[in-house]
Order: structure tokens, then sequence, then C-alpha cells
């Protein structure tokens, strides 16, 4: 289990992660959600001791990172972003240098070796260098070096940026493969469709601060039934809102995630059906609308509800 | 310990794929050691070559060319009998140093006081060699010119008396008191003042060091140089490629990667000084027992300035710029240090700043061992601070690790 609580990382004046807190439990999958820059690479570098954290506590397995380092480490599995690889040592060669790093030796190595081949499907390329594979083989070895020594917490970092769509899903088989076996997985993604494919639960971080957090389905209930409605033209600033905000009577839960002289960004239920009405009111505020795109209700929408909500701040 | 002998043979079997790297710290080393060497050292004591030909045949012109072999000579002079024809053919196609022709009659015409001529032809292709027979054959015929003068009657007689047959016991005891009375007569005029020459050789302890030797340290400080400035690379290798992430998240891992590529770095450093010294010794005669002593002190040397390079990589905004400033760094380094020139061949002050370098350091002592008398020269001081000097290195760059480095 993995537990961050009111995790603060600061450089300078910037916060890079604000107070934030969450619990991943064993046997699930925790998604760790936000756009780039929003502080969640930072969050696990904390976690996995690459970097000290300002204030907060995490455990890993009920031990402190700071305090019980050593014990804290030896239960994380990390699978970074980039490859972390030696390209020029066999595939086998570098699961086994991976699992003496964590204490492995013996015939325990040699067996999980065997197995971790088998599982992420390079067994008869074990002999070979890594730097003469595929992009997607790179990945699944990358995926096997960090649950080679079999961790109690798997941290994931964006594993599917630049992964083309087969190798993705066996990377997904392989991280639920090692959730079934019983680990924590603490998996960081700007992909929402990816978290709500498979995630248990999720949190969602933007400017290094705790957003929501819960499953998807608690998630999708704070969204209720609202689709997200993007328009893009001519919006003048004061007229656009006035125009908007009169129309509430008739739409009670119609509200502006974020509006800029060119885009509008709204949120409301049956949205379908309410454009002619929007158009009109917009049209009357001296702007026009140039293009629509209507989002029905998701993690997505979700996101752009709770960051909207964010920048009207 | 699995994962520090795991450590040791990653970067050993990674570094040795790279052969090209080790034909180049060992190749340029080895080829300016050849080049130095062979310019300052010319192999030895030249000999040459000289051609006589002897057509008197007599007595005499076989003192002339048994001369030229006489103690000291004969190691620099050898003697070679030929005919005319051939003599001639061989001094024009360049195969000897000289070429002497002692044409008959010599002996009679020496013996009568009539004269004679040597011939002479020399190699104009060489200058010394040529010099020195021209000079001694010059000597020769002065040494005959005075004995001829003080008993030349005395060694008409003998020749004469030889002629008839064999002298008798009374004439050569008679000749004999003669010419014993002429040498003891002009001796008494010749002798110079009795002055007392004390003759001072240099005790057997200090042997006079091959100045084509001192080149040696240098030249193995050279190849160490560059495999170490080489395999310090190799951290911003693994931070690019991200497995010093990877690293610095698992347990107890830190200490055994860093130790780790020391000791890889020392087996490199081993077999890089074992080929330069093993060619330094040979080409030189070092004693043997000093081998030892001279790879460790070496190797050992190599793998603080791996550290220390490896510490000023890390501590550098990136890779290019780490790659940059510790190769631009070692060409001073090897200048004032020792490697083009002798720490003794430089100007004083030049050398005392070379000396404190940390290959001039190394160079300095390796020098030591290599001059010295009795192997295991080098003092425990040296041994302490080259040793002090590594695992600072190593320490320094393992903090770095922990503070950053690491992440990308």
């Amino acid at each position: 289990m993995l537990v961050v609580e009111h995790l603060v990382k600061q450089y300078g004046d910037f916060m890079a992660v604000d107070d934030v807190s969450f619990e991943a439990k064993t046997g699930a999958i925790f998604g760790l959600l936000g756009p780039n820059g929003a502080g969640k690479s930072t969050a696990i570098n904390c976690i996995s001791g690459l970097l000290a954290p300002t204030a907060g506590r995490i455990t890993v397995s009920g031990h402190d990172v700071i305090k019980e380092g050593k014990a804290a480490r030896r239960s994380l599995g990390i699978v970074p972003q980039e490859l972390a690889l030696y390209e020029d040592l066999p595939a086998v060669e570098n699961l086994r240098y991976w699992g003496k790093a964590y204490g492995m030796r013996g015939k325990e190595l040699e067996d999980r070796v065997a197995t971790v081949l088998e599982h992420i499907g390079l067994v008869d390329r074990a002999r070979d260098l890594p730097k003469e594979f595929s992009g997607g083989m790179k990945r699944r070895l990358n995926f096997g070096c960090g649950v080679v020594h079999e961790p109690k917490v798997l941290l994931l970092d964006e594993p599917t940026v630049g992964v083309d769509p087969q190798s993705r899903i066996k990377l997904f088989e392989l991280v639920e493969a090692v959730r079934d076996e019983g680990a924590c997985v603490l998996y960081t993604t700007h992909y929402m469709e990816e978290a709500e494919r498979f995630c248990d639960s999720l949190a969602i971080i933007d400017r290094g601060k705790l957003i929501a957090t819960g499953t998807v389905a608690e998630l999708k209930a704070q969204l209720g039934a609202r689709d997200a409605l993007q328009l893009s033209g001519v919006f003048p600033a004061d007229t656009t809102r006035n125009a908007i905000d009169a129309l509430s009577s008739d739409m009670p839960d119609l509200e502006i995630l974020s509006q800029a002289d060119d885009s509008l960004l709204l949120t409301l239920s049956s949205a379908s059906h309410h454009l002619p009405k929007i158009f009109a009111a917009i049209s009357g505020a001296g702007g026009s609308v140039s293009e629509t795109s209507l989002r029905s209700p998701n993690l997505e929408t979700l996101f752009l509800l709770l960051t909207g909500s964010e920048l009207r701040k | 310990m699995d994962f520090l002998f795991a450590s040791v043979r990653k970067d050993l079997s990674r570094w040795t794929q790279d052969r090209v790297a080790l034909l180049t710290w060992l190749g340029i080393p080895l080829l300016i050691g050849t080049l130095i060497t062979s310019l300052v050292d010319n192999g030895g004591t030249p000999t040459g070559v000289l051609l006589v030909a002897d057509e008197d045949g007599t007595f005499f012109s076989g003192a002339v060319v048994g001369a030229f072999s006489q103690e000291q000579l004969g190691d620099l002079i050898i003697v070679e009998q030929v005919s005319g024809e051939e003599g001639e053919l061989r001094i024009n196609d360049g195969e000897a140093s000289g070429f002497l022709t002692i044409p008959e009659g010599f002996q009679d015409a020496f013996l009568n006081e009539t004269p004679v001529t040597l011939t002479l032809k020399t190699n104009p292709a060489q200058t010394i060699l040529p010099g020195i027979i021209e000079d001694i054959t010059e000597i020769l015929l002065d040494a005959g010119f005075y004995a001829q003068r003080l008993i030349g009657p005395e060694i008409k007689s003998i020749m004469d008396a030889s002629e008839d047959g064999t002298p008798s016991d009374a004439f050569i005891a008679g000749i004999s008191v003669t010419i014993s009375n002429k040498i003891e007569t002009i001796t008494n005029k010749l002798t110079p003042l009795a002055l007392e020459v004390e003759i001072v050789e240099p005790p057997p302890s200090e042997p006079v060091p091959d100045y084509a030797l001192l080149f040696l340290p240098g030249i193995a400080l050279m190849a160490v140089l560059f495999a170490a400035n080489s395999l310090a690379a190799d951290y911003w290798v693994e931070r690019e490629k991200g497995t010093l992430r990877r690293l610095v998240s698992a347990p107890n891992a830190l200490m055994s990667f860093v130790t780790g590529k020391a000791v890889a770095a020392l087996c490199v450093m081993v077999a890089v000084t074992v080929l330069v010294l093993l060619a330094g010794f040979s080409y030189h005669g070092v004693g043997w027992s000093k081998f030892l002593p001279s790879l460790l002190w070496v190797a050992l040397g190599g793998v603080g300035l791996f550290a220390w390079f490896a510490a000023i990589q890390m501590l550098l905004p990136n890779q290019k710029g780490a790659n940059l400033i510790t190769t631009i760094l070692i060409f001073p380094l090897m200048m004032v240090g020792g490697s083009f020139f002798p720490l003794a061949a430089l100007p004083e002050w030049i050398g005392s700043v070379g000396r404190l370098t940390p290959n001039g350091f190394i160079v300095d002592r390796l020098s030591v061992e290599l001059t010295a008398t009795n192997a295991w020269s080098i003092d425990i001081g040296s041994w302490m601070t080259s040793i002090a000097i590594t695992v600072s290195g190593l320490a320094v760059g393992a903090l770095r690790l922990r503070t950053g480095f690491a992440r990308r």
C-alpha cells in the first residue's frame, strides 16, 4: 500500500506539488492524472526517493520513505517514462542486473528472470541485445526490469507515451497482471481514456494541487450528466458573460468554465437541446460562433470542468 | 557483494565492446612513445664496418689491420678483410663505413723510409664512424713514423735476420737490449710530472639513468589519462540512458554501483598499463622486480584520475560540456605532467608545477621506481596520498549522484 499525506515540494517560490494526499491500495491500480507539468513526475520522484519532499509524509508498505528509505525502496518498483536499459547488454542480463540491485540472487533470481521473460514475451530474444529490438520490445523489457524483483508497489510514470497501439495493449495486460499478483500500482498518465479503462481509483492533479480523487464512478458522479460545450468564434468579454448568465433560468446547471475573446467553454446537461438558445444569446451579445465541439460526460469532461474551475479563480 | 560483481561485469562487458576506444588509449601513447624514444635513443653503441684490402700481406700491414680490432676499438669497428675489387663495390654501395687499401710494398717502404700511400675511402652517408676510422688511421701512421724514427734500424735488422733464417739467441738478446735502452732513454724525457690521478667512479648504487627511459612514465600516464577521461564519461551515458535514475531508487545499490565502476576502471587501467609497461620494460631492460609496483602505482593513479574526471563531469550541466571540459583539461595536464617531456627536462618552475598535478605526481614517483636500484622505491606517503585522492574522487562522485545527478 502507498500512502501520500500532505505532500509538498517547493522550488523557491514555485510550488511543484501543493498539499497532495492520496492512498493507493494493494491489488489495485491507482491513476494519477494531470496535464504535462501538473506535478505528477515530481510526486513520483518524491515517492521513489529521487527528490526529498519539502513537507508531508509518504509510506510504502508501511515504511516512511524518508525515515526508512531502504526498507521503503525495497518494496518499490519503477517503470520510468523513458527507457532505462543497458542496450549493449543482453535482455536477460538487464533483468539479472536489476534483480541483483534489489538484493535477489541464486535460484530465486533465475526463476524470477525466467518468469518475467515469459510475461514480457522475450524468451526467444533473451540473449539478444536490446539495441537490436523494436520500440515495443524495448518497452516490454523496460517494464520487466521494473518488476523483476516483485515489488509490492509499482510506479509507472506515463509508460505509454510514444508507444504504438499494439505495444500499449500489451503493456496494459502486463500492468493488470502485476495488479492481479497483488501489487499496488500507481499509474501516472495524461491520457484520460487509459485511466478510465483500467484504473480502480484516481486522483486528478493540476498545477501541483489535487483537484479530485475517487473511483471512476465517483468522479463521474461529481460531473453529473453535464456535457462540455467548446465554442470557437468571437466572444466580447462582458456582454457574452451577461448573456450566458441570463440563460441560467432555463438552464440551471449552465456554467462557464473558461472564456477568451475567441473561445468559450461551457458545461450543461443535455447541451445539444439548448444549442439554438445559446447561439442566439451569443449573437445578441455581439458575438459569433464559427465552430462547435460537444463532448459527453467522461473523465476528459470532468478534467475540463475541474481545471476550468481552477482557471476561473 | 553480488550487485558489486554484477556492476563490475556489466561495465567491463559494455566497455570492452568499444574496441576503437581501447586501441586509441593504447595506440596514441605507444606511437608517440616510439617516436620520442627513437628520437632520443639511438639504440646503443653504434658499430661500423671497415673493409681492408691488404695487398701487402706482411707483418706490418697485418699489424695495421689488427690495430683496428684492439680493445674498445674492436667494439666500435668490425674489420673485414676483402679484395680491392670487392671493397670498391661494397663501399660504393654504402655497405661499410670505410675502405682501407694497404698497397703492396708497404712494409718495405716503412722500413726503408720511402713514401707510401694508404688509401682510405669513407662512406659519405655516415658522419661519425668514418671520422673515427680516419682519425685512427692517422694516429696509427703517426705511431709508425715515430717507431721508425726510434727503432727503425733494429726493426730492419730483425726483418733481415728473419729472411736469412732463424736468428740466433745472441742476436735476439742484443737487439732486445738495444731497444730496451732506447725506450728507457726516451721514457725519461717523455714522462711528464708525476701526478696522482684519482679515478672517481659513480657508486654502483646510483646507475646513470637512461634518458629515453624517463619518457616511459609519461607515456604510461598518457594512456591512463585517455582511458580515465573516456571511462568517466560513462556516468553521463548512464544518466542519459535513465539507468542512474532507476539505480538510485534501488536500496543499497549506489555504493556498490560506484565501487563497481571503480573496480571495472581498475581492470581496464591494469590492462592498459600492463601493455605499455611490458613494451617499455622490454625495450629499456628495466628489472622485472619493478614491474608489479609500477603496475599497481599507475593503475591506482588511473582509477584516481577516473574518479576525479567523473566527479568533474558530473558537476557540469550537460554531457557535451562535460566531455569537452575534461578533454581540454588533459592536454595541459599531459604537457606539464611529464607526458610529452620528462619532468626533469622541463624548466624548473614548470617541473615543480607539473609534480603537483595528479598525473605529474604519478609520473614523478614512477620515474623514481624505474630508475632506483631496488624495487618498491615509492614511499608509503605517496601510496597513501594516491589512495586518498582516489577515495575522495569516488566519494564526491557518489555524493553528486545522490544529490540530483541521477535525475534527468
